[in-house]
């Protein structure tokens, strides 16, 4: 009787097991994925981790565009409970139209559609006020923003981004791969009150890579203030400048007018050419500047030399049926270089005709033209050089002197850079870092000698230097000078003719010794005599060149009167000062009473040493320059001890050793 | 049954009012002469506890040593028993809680890298070439020449600039 209870209660036992069993192998391995979403979801909360795109820097590390998080209100039409209170509440409290918005959400709704995005990057304001209202229906999510902190400061360089933060022109655009990020994904286990406990990543967030630009945002600046300035007052259409460094091809500054701002989408007023950058994108005839190339040519492939005279035939020559004027008056036979200084056509002409279609097109594809520098922009023209068996009777002529040819304003300054290096082409770099790694830059291309650059530079010097010149405008103080200017007439397509209206330019680098700088002005759309390149863009040039060497510490290569001595004291040398290592007796120790305002000699008119006893280094550095005076500092804090001691007289050449000491 | 104070006044009354309740039943009058309006007896009103006292004074309780060390082997076994729990389960407590912090700082720290950017740009607003133009404008202040400005290398390496006065 107990052995049959005993198997009747061991069977139910074993039934209740498998029941136990069944049911656990169904939740744990037949619905495992279901039960584990439905635990995730009361259990975890995710979280977007952002990935920001990657900023963009000038190359001393100045932003010049960054992404912030920001917030975006969304709603589901399905959901909202009147149409018209929503659009009035949401017009109201993000100042939208509520018309507007009312036939967004109208619609939305007879498509069925879930999901409409009100308002994209909202103030900190706004969001909090949405919050406070509580209303289910609206839902804020977590984005970024772009920002150009800098307003239109490199605008074209730059470009912009849309709505998703995808770059859609300038650099934002062909480096989008680069500066965008990742965005990551966390889930977060939560208690009951969504309390975070612990957290996995369930992909990690990749943040977009910084990229470092060569421009310098200072000279940036100068070179659009002085642009605008330019077309402004000239009343051009369009221009550009580029400033580059000739012996890496690194870009400092590129300048395009008309601007805009990029944190502004684009308006229906906005000027259509407005975000175009002139500079890469918009090639035009270059005129006269373009005889550099005929010139280099003709001195590398001809017996010419800068003192080969040159019949300019009173300012006139006539071929294949037309009759072609230099534009800055007739001129007989000249030396070479003054048909470069002058910038006489009837003289590029007869050197063009010396030189040949076949070694002119050769030197034009050399200099880079017709083929685009490789700069990383999108959009960049290549120009226009036609083929060599297109060339009809008139093109060597008018290419000689710059016609039947375009080109945009960073082809000019390569191939100025050519001629202040030294003869190497040099592809324009614009991104000096991505992430911390270094671009590497491509070797330069030897396309002319040496001595032809040599020779060029000085030619190129009497434009600016020479009576004849047209370049007087680009003189600057303390440094010599290289350019040439180019005035070319812009053809009117409608009459078949030129027009009285200019494409001004001005190519030059500086310090003519070892160039630091290359700039290439170009203003679009000039009218009359003031607009010749020597007059509206060799100015530019001036003013920018100037800011440049200033900003780069660029030494002149030109001797100035009453020039204060510079005084530069290194780290390095401030080590041999020993001031502490002398005896005590033998320092000077600074203590009240001291007096720089002791006699001097009436014969000695040498300096006295000023008493900078308590003085900051600052002030005592102020003081030093303005007495002309050099002082080693050493240490920090107020100055303590100096040698000489004050009112003592300065020997030719010695310098004041502070101490400082806090 | 007896209610509590019939109960307490009886208990307390003694012997002697215990005969005088009975002295008192035997002359009540028979059931048929009671009178009308006295309540009727509960059930049991009749029954009488005594609270007997007991003097447990002279008792002496025998020290039992196996019992006072079963008694210590329990509290120790007890002891023990809790404080491996709390070795095995303090860990487990101390994650959670470290957790807790742990992702409340994470949090600070996305709110603070958030802050951060937001802070940087509004820097590089404030340093924005046009604005620092306009500043200088205000304040008369001019574009120092080429060559005025000498910036001195520190130690440190930072860079002091000094203006010569020209």
């Amino acid at each position: 009787m107990v052995e049959r209870r005993l198997t009747w209660l061991a069977g139910i036992v074993l039934i209740w097991g498998a029941a136990i069993f069944f049911k656990l192998f169904s939740m744990q391995v037949l619905h495992h994925q279901q039960y584990l979403n439905q635990a995730r979801a009361r259990q975890e909360i995710v979280i977007p981790l952002p990935a920001p795109r990657g900023a963009n820097f000038d190359r001393n590390g100045q932003p010049l565009a960054m992404s912030v998080p920001a917030e975006s209100v969304y709603l589901n039409p399905l959901k909202v409970p009147d149409f018209e209170v929503a659009a009035e509440l949401l017009g109201m409290v993000l100042h939208l139209d509520q018309a507007e918005l009312y036939g967004k959400l109208a619609q939305a709704f007879e498509n069925h559609r879930g999901y409409l995005v009100v308002k994209r990057k909202i103030t900190f304001d706004e969001g909090q006020t949405l919050r406070s209202l509580g209303l289910e229906w609206i839902g804020i999510e977590a984005s970024s923003q772009r920002h150009y902190p800098k307003g239109m400061l490199a605008a074209h360089v730059l470009g912009g981004v849309d709505f998703e933060e995808k770059g859609n022109a300038g650099i934002e655009k062909s480096l989008n791969d680069d500066l965008q990020g990742r965005a990551g994904e966390e889930r977060l286990l939560a208690d009951v009150k969504r309390r975070g406990i612990d957290s996995i990543h369930e992909t990690e967030a990749r943040a977009g890579t910084p990229v470092t630009l060569t421009i310098d945002e200072r000279l940036q600046f100068v070179a659009e203030k002085e642009l605008a300035r330019a077309v402004e007052a000239h009343h051009a259409a369009s221009g550009s400048v580029v400033v580059m460094n000739p012996n890496n091809g690194q870009i400092l500054a590129m300048a395009s007018y008309p601007t805009y701002d990029p944190n502004q989408p684009p308006e229906p007023g906005e000027p259509a050419n407005a975000r175009s950058n002139h500079a890469v994108s918009v090639p035009f005839e270059p005129g006269s500047v373009f005889k550099v190339v005929t010139i280099t040519a003709a001195l590398e492939t001809t017996k010419l030399t800068p003192a080969s005279p040159i019949n300019c035939n009173g300012g006139v020559i006539r071929i294949a049926g037309q009759t072609i004027h230099d534009s800055h008056g007739g001129t007989g036979v000249v030396p070479m270089a003054i048909v470069l200084a002058k910038s006489s056509n009837v003289g590029a002409i007869q050197v063009g005709l010396r030189v040949g279609s076949e070694n002119m097109y050769d030197y034009m594809r050399r200099f880079g033209f017709g083929q685009r520098t490789g700069i990383p922009l999108p959009g960049e023209a290549r120009g226009r050089l036609r083929a060599l068996n297109e060339w009809g009777k008139l093109s060597l002529p008018s290419v000689s002197m710059g016609q039947e040819v375009s080109v945009t304003g960073l082809q000019l300054a390569q191939a100025a850079c050519v001629i202040a290096n030294g003869g190497l082409r040099v592809k324009p770099q614009l991104v000096l870092k991505k992430g911390n790694q270094t671009v590497p830059q491509e070797p330069p291309v030897r396309v002319i000698t040496p001595d032809t650059a040599i020779t060029m530079r000085q030619m190129m010097e009497g434009v600016v230097t020479l009576p004849e010149g047209t370049g007087h405008n680009a003189r600057l103080d303390g440094y010599r000078v290289a350019g040439k200017t180019g005035s070319a007439q812009i053809y009117d397509v409608a009459a078949h003719r030129y027009s009285h209206v200019y494409n001004g330019s001005f190519i030059g680098f500086a310090p003519l010794t070892n160039p630091a700088i290359v700039v290439a002005v170009t203003l679009n759309g000039t009218r009359g005599n003031v607009g010749f390149g020597g007059a509206a863009a060799a100015p530019v040039f001036q003013a920018v060149a100037t800011e440049a060497l200033r900003v780069l510490d660029v030494p002149k290569d030109l001797p100035e009167d009453a020039e204060s001595v510079t005084l530069v004291a290194k780290a390095e040398n401030v080590d041999d000062l020993a001031v502490t290592d002398q005896p005590l007796e033998e320092r000077n120790i600074l203590e009240e009473g001291d007096d720089d305002d002791q006699p001097a000699a009436a014969a000695d008119t040498r300096p006295k040493v000023p008493n900078f006893r308590g003085m900051t280094m600052r002030a005592v550095l102020a003081e030093a320059a303005s007495k002309g005076l050099t002082v080693l500092p050493a240490g920090s804090g107020l100055a303590r001890v100096q040698d000489p001691p004050p009112g003592a007289r300065l020997r030719q050449g010695e310098r004041i050793r502070v101490q400082f000491v806090r | 049954m007896a209610t509590l104070p019939a109960f307490l006044q009886r208990s307390e009354a003694g012997p002697e009012s215990a005969q005088h309740s009975e002295t008192q039943r035997r002359t009540a009058p028979a059931r048929s002469e009671r009178d009308p309006f006295q309540l009727r007896a509960l059930p049991q009103d009749d029954v009488f506890f005594y609270c007997k006292k007991i003097d447990n004074s002279r008792l002496v309780r025998e020290p039992d040593p196996q019992s006072r060390g079963a008694c210590w082997s329990a509290i120790g076994a007890a002891a023990v028993l809790v404080t491996m729990l709390g070795t095995a389960l303090a860990p487990s407590v101390a994650n959670t809680l470290s957790g807790y912090k742990l992702e409340a700082l994470r949090a600070e720290q996305r709110r603070l890298v958030d802050e951060r950017r937001t802070l940087e740009l509004s820097e590089a607003e404030l340093l924005s070439p046009e604005r620092l133009q306009k500043l200088a404008r205000n304040q008369n202040l001019v574009t120092p020449k080429p060559g005025q400005v000498i910036h001195l290398e520190t130690k440190d390496g930072g860079t002091v600039a000094m203006v010569k006065r020209q």
